[in-house]
């Protein structure tokens, strides 16, 4: 989770069409970020005063009306669109969204976030994929900073930070050299210095398992690894895995 | 002459000395000081003291004691005096004042009296002297004197003493001050109607008219047995005026009685709110490096749940009535006040024994004011805020945050983690938020330990199933065995270091892993023994 990836969709895949409702600070942070890492976004809300100060701020945001289907499925959702984000203010309007987003497509990735704990389950059961809960991450972070300070500190200066400190996900190919070989018999830290996290093995399941994991994991076609290190290390490590390729 | 000046130079010495001032300080600690760790504790001495010598008192009436008795008594009397005469002395300083006097009368040229000097001494020490709680103290050791036995009813004063020591009556006391005017009045109609009803009653129920009462003694006396509804009956009205005037005297008395409770209740629930901070504020006072949280919304409810967590002392700041309620209701030491103002800042402890300070409010012009003014109050606290913009965060450090916190920058980073890469969005967040088994920590290899030199290829990491992300070391240290280092605010951080690096004492591990081989590799560095 880097600044420093502002060319990693460039790298790691493509460019992703994504619709974020709801222009309030959240809605514009997230539209931020996403727009410095490459990828495509369009920002809709249904607020006057909102549309206005996001536009003020030098944000294009377009006016739908949020209960219509159609105004929905006309900016992407059901179409086009690859993630959609519900980042209203309230809710109740996130849940309502989320409910009529799922109802249109039911394949789409919805990520939302809560403002009140109890709504994290709703936003579950109407069908959010993902649910982001800002306040307690950020309690989190804080607590973190008081009692662990060591680790806030390293994590906010390496993987947060804005050195090119990266985590990142390797799918593995049946062509490619991971191909059949065991996890411990690559050396991936001491070749690469990238340090393997953890493996989705699809053998087990589609779960992730940490490295920690006492099992011994043969990378298949369609497996993932999860690694962490620097981005000279990603970039060796897939022109080795692109000159297998040919 | 010479006495003067003798005076005058015991005065300086004693303003010199440092044994002097060292002695009055812990005299001062142990009597006065609201905020002095022992003072709770000789509080708690004396009323048992005082409790104990009012029962041997009541016990002695029916029963007969040894001299032991005598000599607790004897003990129990010296105590008081001790600190009384102790009390006398931290009250001001005498030396002080003589020389004060002394000063000025050099500063107009004119020549020092030491008359003038000791009495205004006499003065200051007497205006202690004839202070309520001094009259009390005294009260309570004169009927020790043996020819001022007949006064020793008056050792039940002794009671009035644990005035000075339970801070509780001490507040019943200040309520009920405040009320004076309202009590007063209460007690001046209530005075009117006795006069009236005894006036009455003597008038028209003299034995010469065939009633009961004899004098205006006894006049009063029904009256206010009247008055109170307590009725004992043994004087009755037997004439009709006698029993006209009692019916206005009883139904007086019921507005004179509920008149009486509602100025006592409404004067209660006035001060509850102040009474309840003071009693956190106390409660606060015995504990050092506490953490203030100022802003009761979600952020901080988040906060108090791992503090809470992990018996933590914490104490909340909310404006919002709900906020401190729900608080409350969680058992958490909440205030209700703006955090803005200083004196309820200073009140919880801030610039004194408060270690961390957090603005989280939803405000960012709040947490900017209340960040200047926590700084101010002191330089060393830590102070971390939450940036509601992200402009805000500058002014925030600038105002003297140690740290700002911006939770919708962290939404915007995962968000964009999620767009691209779902399943490490899946590991970091698990890690991060510390929800899995599985957590990021940091291990300090202790300095002379079996670490201490070791290379990471000899450490049993591998073994005890942790993954090294990296190890902390100071600045200056550069290594060939690693290949990417970043610098962090006082340490270098060296990523992924290789099997020959070598460990030093008080280098930090930071290592993924389950939380049990985490523990289990913390107790075998403890324990100093490494087991395979």
């Amino acid at each position: 989770m880097s600044g420093g990836a502002d060319n990693k969709a460039g790298i790691f895949s493509q460019a992703k069409r994504i619709v974020i409702v709801g222009a309030g600070a959240v809605g514009l942070e997230v539209a931020r970020q996403l727009t410095e890492r490459g990828e495509t976004v369009r920002i809709v809300d249904d607020r006057e005063t909102g549309v206005e100060k996001a536009r003020a701020k030098g944000f294009f945001v377009e006016r739908i009306n949020l209960q219509d289907d159609e105004e929905l499925k006309r900016v992407g959702i059901g179409g086009e669109a690859d993630i959609l984000f519900a980042l209203l203010d309230e809710d109740a309007s996130n849940v309502f969204l989320v409910i009529s987003a799922r109802a249109i497509a039911p394949a789409l990735p919805i990520v939302s976030i809560s403002g009140a704990h109890d709504t994290i389950e709703r936003l579950h059961a109407a069908g959010a994929t993902k649910v982001i809960d800002p306040y307690r991450i950020s309690g989190y972070k804080i607590y973190e900073r008081m009692h662990r300070p060591i680790i806030a500190e390293t994590l906010e200066h390496t993987v947060f930070g804005k050195v090119n400190l990266d985590i990142a996900e390797i799918h593995v190919q049946k062509d490619s050299f991971l191909h059949g070989k065991y996890l411990d018999e690559l050396f991936i830290e001491e070749r690469y210095n990238l340090i393997v996290l953890g493996v989705v093995d699809r053998e087990y399941g589609d779960q992730l398992v940490f490295a920690t994991d006492p099992k011994r994991h043969r990378m298949d076609s369609g497996d993932i690894l999860v690694v962490i290190g620097p981005e000279e290390a990603f970039i060796k490590f897939h022109r080795d895995l692109n000159a297998d390729n040919k | 002459m010479k006495a003067s000046d003798l005076v005058i130079r015991l005065a300086y010495e004693m303003d010199e000395s440092e044994a002097y001032a060292r002695a009055k300080q812990a005299a001062y600690d142990l009597l006065e000081n609201p905020h002095s760790r022992i003072r709770p504790y000789f509080d708690l001495l004396m009323m048992a003291l005082v409790l104990s010598s009012v029962f041997l008192l009541l016990y002695s009436v029916k029963h007969h004691l040894g001299a032991w008795s005598g000599w607790f008594e004897n003990m129990v009397v010296s105590f008081f005096i001790l600190e009384y005469l102790g009390r006398m002395w931290v009250y001001s300083s005498a030396h002080r004042i003589i020389l004060d006097e002394y000063e000025k009368s050099e500063l107009i040229n004119q020549p020092f009296r030491l008359s003038r000097a000791l009495w205004s001494v006499l003065r200051s020490k007497w205006s202690y002297i004839s202070s309520p709680m001094a009259i009390i103290d005294l009260l309570a050791i004169l009927p020790s004197y043996r020819p001022l036995r007949i006064l020793r009813l008056f050792l039940l004063f002794r009671l009035f003493k644990m005035f000075r020591y339970a801070h509780s009556i001490q507040q019943f006391g200040s309520v009920l001050r405040e009320k004076r005017i309202e009590l007063f009045s209460l007690f001046t109609f209530l005075m009117f109607v006795l006069l009236v009803g005894s006036s009455v009653i003597y008038l028209f129920e003299s034995p010469e008219s065939g009633g009961q009462v004899e004098g205006f003694f006894e006049g009063i006396y029904w009256s206010l047995v009247t008055l109170s509804t307590v009725g004992y009956g043994d004087i009755t009205p037997q004439s009709f005026e006698g029993r006209l005037v009692t019916m206005v005297l009883i139904i007086s008395g019921l507005g004179v009685l509920s008149f009486f409770t509602s100025i006592i209740v409404s004067a209660f629930q006035e001060k509850m709110g102040e009474v309840r901070d003071r009693r956190v504020a106390s409660l606060l006072e015995k504990k050092k490096g506490y953490t203030v949280i100022c802003g009761f919304g979600r952020v901080g409810q988040v906060v108090a749940e791992y503090l809470s967590r992990d018996k933590l002392p914490f104490v909340i700041i909310d404006s919002d009535g709900e906020a401190v309620e729900l608080a409350r209701r969680l058992g958490y030491l909440v205030v209700e006040g703006k955090s803005e103002r200083i004196g309820l800042l200073q009140m919880l402890g801030v610039g004194r024994s408060a270690g961390k300070i957090l603005c989280l409010t939803g405000d960012d012009v709040v947490n900017v004011y209340v960040t200047l003014s926590a700084r101010q109050l002191d330089e060393k606290i830590t102070i971390i805020s939450r940036a509601n913009q992200r402009q805000s965060v500058d002014k925030l450090l600038h105002a003297g945050a140690n740290h700002a916190i911006e939770p919708f920058k962290i939404v915007g980073l995962i968000a964009g983690e999620y767009v691209g890469q779902p399943v490490a969005f899946e590991a970091i967040h698990g890690i991060v938020m510390g929800e899995n088994d599985i957590t990021l920590e940091a291990i300090r290899v202790p300095p002379d330990s079996w670490l201490d030199g070791k290379t990471i290829g000899e450490t049993p990491l591998e073994e005890m199933r942790l993954i090294l992300f990296g190890v902390t070391t100071p600045m200056n240290r550069s290594s060939n065995h690693v290949r990417n280092h970043f610098d962090l605010e006082s340490q270098r951080f060296q990523f992924n270091p290789g099997a020959d690096f070598v460990l030093l004492g008080n280098d930090i591990l930071l290592v993924f892993g389950h939380k049990y081989s985490v523990s289990h590799m913390r107790q075998q560095l403890k324990s100093g023994r490494m087991e395979r």
